[in-house]
């Protein structure tokens, strides 16, 4: 978990300080916070063991719900 | 947009990688087993028509890329919904595709290594490729595209002594719906795909090529196809070809006398690499067009990082990935690929006609 939190702590930094210095609108700072937040959010977990439900799994069950999927 | 440019030849090429992508480790339309050469030809003409509507939708919509293709003909609402899904669905796809590469690394060459190291080192070089822009990218798939089919030709030449040229035989034993459902397969998987280079289309400079340059992909991809297919059946048999995970790494291992084990890795680095960096290209375009920003090299990191993630976190195993990618992909991909496409150019078509008819009656 240390390393997760490390790992994306050195790749905040260094666009972060990219950003800034370029000064780069509120909607970059935004999307850029909303990926790394959930890659670290899904990072954290899996590291943690607590895989949560994944995508393919969602996609999986919508399309077993509409009946594509038998 | 971006001024960059890349030639007929380069845009060939990287289609090229593309297609072989991971269909180097996985054997496409395996689902069909004996027949799997009838289903790719088959898919391999499907796929070839659908990659020929991607050409005719970016030539009907010159200079335009996918979002502002489906912004124009949809409205700025709804256009942004499906943009958002599309910028989904490449990111997917390049965390399938990352997963495919990880899978096979930490089985068959590295498996005291973790995975997820295997995954990040692969993408910081991925991201320091699509930073550098298309143009370079284009470049090194000059350099190493021509790699892959020339990587197929040594491992094929050099099984000549261990063939069984009967083992494909009986045809259709068992009728034509495996047949049919993997010739699907092999249409969304890799053919379907090759939608993402709807954010690529306008780089090209002659545009006038664009449709000849995707044929040609399209069936040198499928001959190859059929090659591989027939080099490992006439070499592993059909059984032992049901029941190996990468099949082509596996015919590679019988070579009599040398292990050229590690050639498969260096196609699945050169196709896997290709595809990848097209994916995380397009998908990093497509949400900067989304959100207005210039430059989309300032997301690609936090995209390929959120595609590390997404890589691990897709599948528990190597047994779900193939899984899913037999049974749920092709109609989770259906959608993107075939309907929103096929919908853009009847609308494509439809306004191209619109201008032409009020001229004609004023």
């Amino acid at each position: 978990m240390i390393i997760v939190l490390a790992v994306f702590a050195i790749l905040i930094s260094y666009d972060l300080q990219r950003f800034i210095r370029k000064k780069e609108r509120a909607r970059v700072f935004a999307i850029y916070a909303f990926l790394m937040a959930a890659s670290l959010t899904v990072g954290l977990l899996l590291a943690a063991g607590r895989r949560p439900l994944s995508p393919s799994q969602w996609i999986e069950a919508i399309l077993r719900m509409i009946g594509v999927l038998k | 947009m971006e001024k960059a440019r890349i030639s007929s030849i380069q845009m060939f090429l990287l289609l090229l990688g593309f297609l072989f992508g991971s269909t180097v480790i996985l054997a496409p339309a395996q689902g069909a087993k004996n027949d799997a050469w009838l289903a790719m030809l088959l898919g391999g003409a499907g796929g070839t028509l659908l990659m020929w509507v991607y050409a005719a939708i970016a030539l009907l919509n010159p200079s335009k890329t996918l979002v502002d293709i489906l912004k124009e003909k949809m409205g700025k609402v709804v256009g942004n919904i499906f943009a958002v899904l599309y910028t989904w669905y490449f990111i997917h796809l390049a965390s399938l595709v990352l997963r495919n590469y990880g899978e096979f690394i930490c089985t068959v060459t590295f498996p005291e290594t973790p995975m997820v190291v295997v995954i990040g080192l692969f993408a910081v070089f991925l991201v320091y490729a699509i930073n550098s822009g298309i143009e370079v990218i284009g470049r090194l798939s000059e350099l190493l595209v021509p790699v892959i089919p020339l990587v197929v030709l040594i491992i094929s030449l050099s099984l000549i002594t261990v063939h069984d040229f009967t083992a494909f035989l009986p045809i259709l034993g068992n009728g034509m719906t495996p047949v049919l459902n993997a010739a699907f397969s092999f249409i969304t998987f890799p053919f379907g795909e090759t939608v993402a280079f709807l954010m690529l289309f306008p780089h090209v400079n002659k545009k006038e090529k664009l449709k000849k340059v995707v044929l040609l992909s399209a069936a040198i991809s499928t001959l190859i196809g059929i090659i591989l297919f027939f080099r490992d059946i006439f070499v592993l048999g059909s059984d032992l070809m049901a029941r190996a995970t990468f099949i082509p790494h596996l015919t590679s291992l019988l070579i009599p006398g040398f292990n050229v084990e590690s050639l498969v890795d260096i196609n699945l680095l050169i196709g896997g690499g290709v595809k990848i960096s097209v994916c995380i290209y397009a998908a990093a375009k497509a949400l900067s067009q989304i959100a207005g920003i210039g430059d989309c090299r300032k997301l690609t990191g936090a995209i390929t990082t959120f595609c590390v993630v997404l890589s691990i976190w897709v599948y528990e195993n190597v047994l779900e990935m193939f899984k899913w990618a037999e049974k749920v992909w092709p109609y989770y991909s259906t959608s993107f690929q075939i309907v929103i496409p096929l919908l853009l150019l009847l609308l494509s078509l439809w306004k191209k006609s619109k201008p032409s008819d009020a001229g004609a009656e004023s």
